[in-house]
């Protein structure tokens, strides 16, 4: 009675565990967004800048018949900007759809609860309040990002300088 | 919600719509059979359903509705004013609870105790012994006639009733969705869509128009594509139209609501109105329906507060004691223009004056100066209100401002005009659709911009070689001298990148666009234009529409998205108000000024070698085409424009001058006239001036047809002049002699 369920209940923790992230490729860091939240990767855009808009914002683009607000990660981060076309993440979040501005969409990993942490002291208040932990990958880090904390609707809530 | 539950609120919101407007027209006709019949199978499925779903508050109000609609449909009651009103409570009751359903999926706790007692309290007379019924009866005679009577004599009927009375007037009269009778063969051919569903057809339908502009251009070079792609252009433009199409919604949808306001009005007001309906099929999208429903239910309660007079005080000016009021909708090009008219006392002038400059709206000054045409649209400002007393009904200060405002946000503009002692017309013009609309794109900080032409009143060239003395400063504030008055400039690049120049540039050509945005005008400096557009809007996301210069974006031609600005909040971001522009005006020369507000601006045009005036106001375009594109309908010239045929007026002799070579190319001017379009032809457009009034020696006789223009007396074309187009006046008359009397 003891020994039976044991093997049964490892196996469903493992099947919870695994989840599949895009990679994406921001400067020098690779960063991970879960693909259930991804509606689509729209390769080398060229967004419309739109003056006067919070810094954040990477402009406009076109997508499917509605005109989509970009959030820019690289200014996020406080890279500088990078001229040249970008590739675009088309999120999902609770307050619509938004396009992230990577420099590089990469392959799609699988990664396990098991090998999570949470975000290390360390990092700076900006960074804390946009990654959601990292998964340690063999011979690199996956930074996690949360597309609820990338929405504008909320970056313009809260100004990132 | 479930499925079911929503059908059953569409079903009988329809239901009681439909209820309302029965119960409008039951007070005309108490005997009809037929409407107490639709009113009754309106509750009763509204019961019928609610039982089943288990809504018990909603079953029992209707119970008690149904139970008294049961005895009047077997004519043991009369429906009288009073069982009139107790149904209209019905109504509200009903709906308050559908609400509440809709919002929160439950019934709510409230209590109708007292809605069902009065409607116990209505069917009292038929449910007493004989005895009592029998002075029911006499007391219902009191209201209309019992049906025997009302058969015998027809006429003595106050009003006409257009259903049965006169069926050739019903036939041609409007076929929107009225009638019971239209609506059940309707049904089979209809189908219920979801708006959200229809907006995403028009988003695709936008993609559509884009790639198939993309595949235009690509393919122009290939002659063997050229024939698909034109195919492909053709089908896009129909399938567009026809999308947009499933959108419209007639007037009649929001027209039909007016009665019950009328009728609830009239009576706590103590006025007696017959509302008149014209135009009730003219088509409107739907988001735009729902937007002008307030300032029109708003206008139409002004009219009735402070327009149509109490019926004592119309005996006394020999009107008739009933008043009318009409509300009219037509489609004028690419607009819907909506009416709403009384024959009432009209607005006084005087009093308007009076009151705006009481309230510091304008300086006495300069109000003595302002024509009266002007100063009535001195009560579109916010903060006036000519009602002696501050009613209930209307009249707290926050009337035709904000019917303007309502308007104007969805790209409408309101006139109003006034006789004394005769009435008020109010007129409203609404794109007919907010989805497309015509905008100029210009370019700024090496991107485009949509600019909608709904606020642009014209355009201004600067060539290089003017730029350094074409504008004129105050301080630190950039002005241009526009035909003698100052414009405040706003430079667009400078608002968009703060702390950038702000200089006419000597290196190419500079463009002011002079705008006009809830009466702040101002220029725009822009560094170029391209083509005017019909662009598809596209909504911003929230944070982009905090920054608040631009409305929405808009994918162009060419596949670049433009962002589309908005007029009236670049004005506010550059601070440019309406008391500013006075201030600005009158530091330029009041007398100028003074001059300019009085009299009328006119085009100077030149017909053959000959000078002559038209009115700017009445000035809608100016085409200019090759003289091959006028045809002649026998001896007069006619021009197929936009679709429409617009007759041609030539007294100057341009075509003639023109005749034999079809290459000319010649000028027309397109006016409004009254309610239709006329063309003037011309060899030139030479300015825009205003017109100073001349005087017969010896007398104050002001001389007609003529204007002091740039110091030369000049004619003006009479554009009343023009007569109509044979086939354009058969139509004349058809309005006017259909009006679908309802109330």
């Amino acid at each position: 009675m003891s020994t039976a369920p044991p093997p049964l209940h490892r196996k469903e923790k493992i099947a919870a565990a695994l989840a599949e992230m895009c990679s994406v490729r921001v400067g020098n860091a690779l960063f991970g967004i879960p693909i259930t939240h991804i509606l689509e990767i729209v390769g080398s855009a060229r967004p419309q800048p739109v003056p006067l808009a919070p810094a954040f914002v990477g402009g406009l683009v076109h997508y499917r018949g509605d005109v989509l607000t970009t959030v820019s990660l690289r200014q996020l981060l406080g890279l500088p900007p990078q001229n040249g076309p970008q590739d675009i993440l088309v999120l999902e979040s609770s307050g619509g759809c938004f396009g992230l501005l990577v420099d590089s969409v990469g392959e799609v990993l699988t990664v396990s609860s098991a090998d999570h942490e949470p975000n290390p002291s360390i990092l700076d208040e900006r960074r804390r309040s946009l990654f959601a932990g990292a998964y340690k990958l063999k011979d690199s880090l996956l930074v996690m990002l949360d597309p609820e904390r990338l929405d504008p609707m909320r970056l313009g809530a809260a100004p990132v300088a | 919600m479930d499925e079911l539950t929503r059908e059953f609120l569409i079903e009988s919101q329809e239901g009681l719509d439909r209820m309302e407007r029965c119960l409008t027209d039951l007070e005309e006709r108490p005997q009809d059979a037929g409407l107490i019949g639709e009113i009754f199978r309106s509750v009763h499925t509204i019961k019928g359903t609610t039982g089943f779903l288990g809504f018990k508050r909603l079953e029992k109000l209707a119970h008690a509705g149904e139970n008294l609609l049961g005895l009047l449909r077997e004519g043991r009651l009369t429906a009288d004013r009073s069982i009139i009103t107790g149904l209209l409570q019905l109504l509200d009751g009903l709906r308050s609870i559908l609400k509440l359903i809709e919002a929160e999926g439950a019934e709510g706790q409230g209590e109708d105790a007292a809605l069902i007692a009065q409607l116990e309290q209505l069917q009292a007379p038929a449910q007493a012994p004989v005895r009592q019924h029998a002075q029911a009866r006499a007391g219902a005679q009191r209201a209309p006639a019992p049906p025997p009577v009302s058969q015998t004599k027809p006429p003595a009927h106050p009003l006409p009733e257009p259903a049965e009375a006169t069926p050739a007037v019903q036939a041609s009269a409007d076929a929107g969705p009225v009638r019971p009778r239209i609506q059940g063969s309707a049904a089979e051919s209809t189908l219920r869509v979801d708006v959200t569903l229809l907006n995403r057809m028009m988003n695709l339908v936008g993609e559509l128009v884009l790639t198939r502009n993309q595949v235009l251009q690509a393919t122009a070079a290939d002659p063997n594509l050229t024939l698909l792609s034109r195919r492909l252009d053709m089908v896009t433009a129909d399938l567009r139209e026809s999308v947009m199409k499933a959108r419209m919604q007639p007037v009649s949808n929001i027209f039909s609501k007016m009665p019950r306001i009328v009728r609830d009005l009239s009576q706590s007001l103590g006025r007696r109105v017959r509302l008149q309906f014209e135009g009730q099929d003219t088509e409107l999208d739907k988001s735009l329906l729902e937007a002008i429903k307030d300032p029109l239910t708003h206008a139409v309660r002004n009219s009735l507060d402070h327009g149509i007079e109490p019926p004592e005080e119309r005996k006394a000016a020999s009107k008739d004691p009933e008043g009318t009021l009409m509300l009219r909708a037509a489609q004028e090009g690419s607009h819907v223009i909506i009416e709403v008219s009384d024959d009432g006392a009209g607005i006084a002038v005087d009093k308007v004056r009076q009151k705006a400059i009481e309230r510091g709206l304008i300086t006495a000054d300069r109000a003595a100066h302002l024509a009266e045409r002007e100063l009535l649209q001195l009560i579109f400002l916010p903060g006036f209100s000519t009602a002696a007393a501050v009613t209930n009904v209307s009249g707290r200060g926050v009337g035709m401002d904000v019917v303007r405002t309502n308007v104007e946000k969805i790209g409408g503009k309101v006139e109003i005009d006034s006789r004394t002692g005769k009435g008020t017309t109010l007129r409203l013009r609404i794109p007919l659709t907010l989805a497309i609309i015509p905008a100029l794109i210009v370019r700024s900080v090496n991107q485009s911009f949509a600019l909608p032409q709904g606020a642009l009143s014209e355009l201004v060239h600067i060539p290089p070689e003017q730029a350094a003395a074409a504008i004129e400063w105050i301080e630190d504030a950039p002005l241009y001298r526009l035909r003698g008055k100052l414009l405040p400039l706003v430079f667009l690049h400078r608002l968009l990148m703060p702390g950038t120049e702000h200089r006419l540039t000597t290196e190419r050509d500079n463009f002011i666009a002079v705008l006009d945005a809830d009466g702040r005008r101002f220029g725009l400096v822009v560094d170029g234009l391209a083509d005017p557009e019909e662009i598809v809007v596209k909504p911003l996301s929230a944070v982009l529409k905090t920054i608040g210069l631009y409305s929405g974006a808009t994918v162009l031609g060419n596949a670049d998205l433009a962002l589309i600005l908005d007029p009236g909040s670049i004005a506010i971001k550059a601070g440019i108000t309406m008391s500013a522009e006075e201030e600005a005006a009158r530091n330029g020369g009041a007398e100028e000024e003074a001059e300019a507000a009085k009299s009328i601006e006119y085009l100077l045009v030149e017909a053959a070698g000959r000078r002559a005036a038209v009115p700017l106001a009445d000035v809608l375009r100016i085409e200019q085409l090759p003289a091959s594109r006028i045809e002649y309908i026998g001896y007069r010239p006619v021009l197929n424009f936009e679709g429409q045929l617009l007759p041609v007026e030539d007294s100057g002799g341009v075509l003639a001058e023109v005749q034999g070579n079809p290459e000319a190319q010649i000028i027309v001017v397109v006016c409004r006239e009254g309610n239709r379009h006329v063309g003037i032809a011309v060899s030139h457009v030479l300015d825009v001036a205003a017109g100073g009034d001349l005087f017969e020696a010896g007398t104050d006789l002001r001389t007609g047809g003529v204007t002091l223009l740039k110091s030369r007396v000049t004619g003006v074309v009479d554009l009343g002049a023009v007569p109509p187009l044979p086939a354009e006046e058969i139509t004349q008359n058809e309005w006017n002699q259909v009006p679908e009397t309802v109330a």
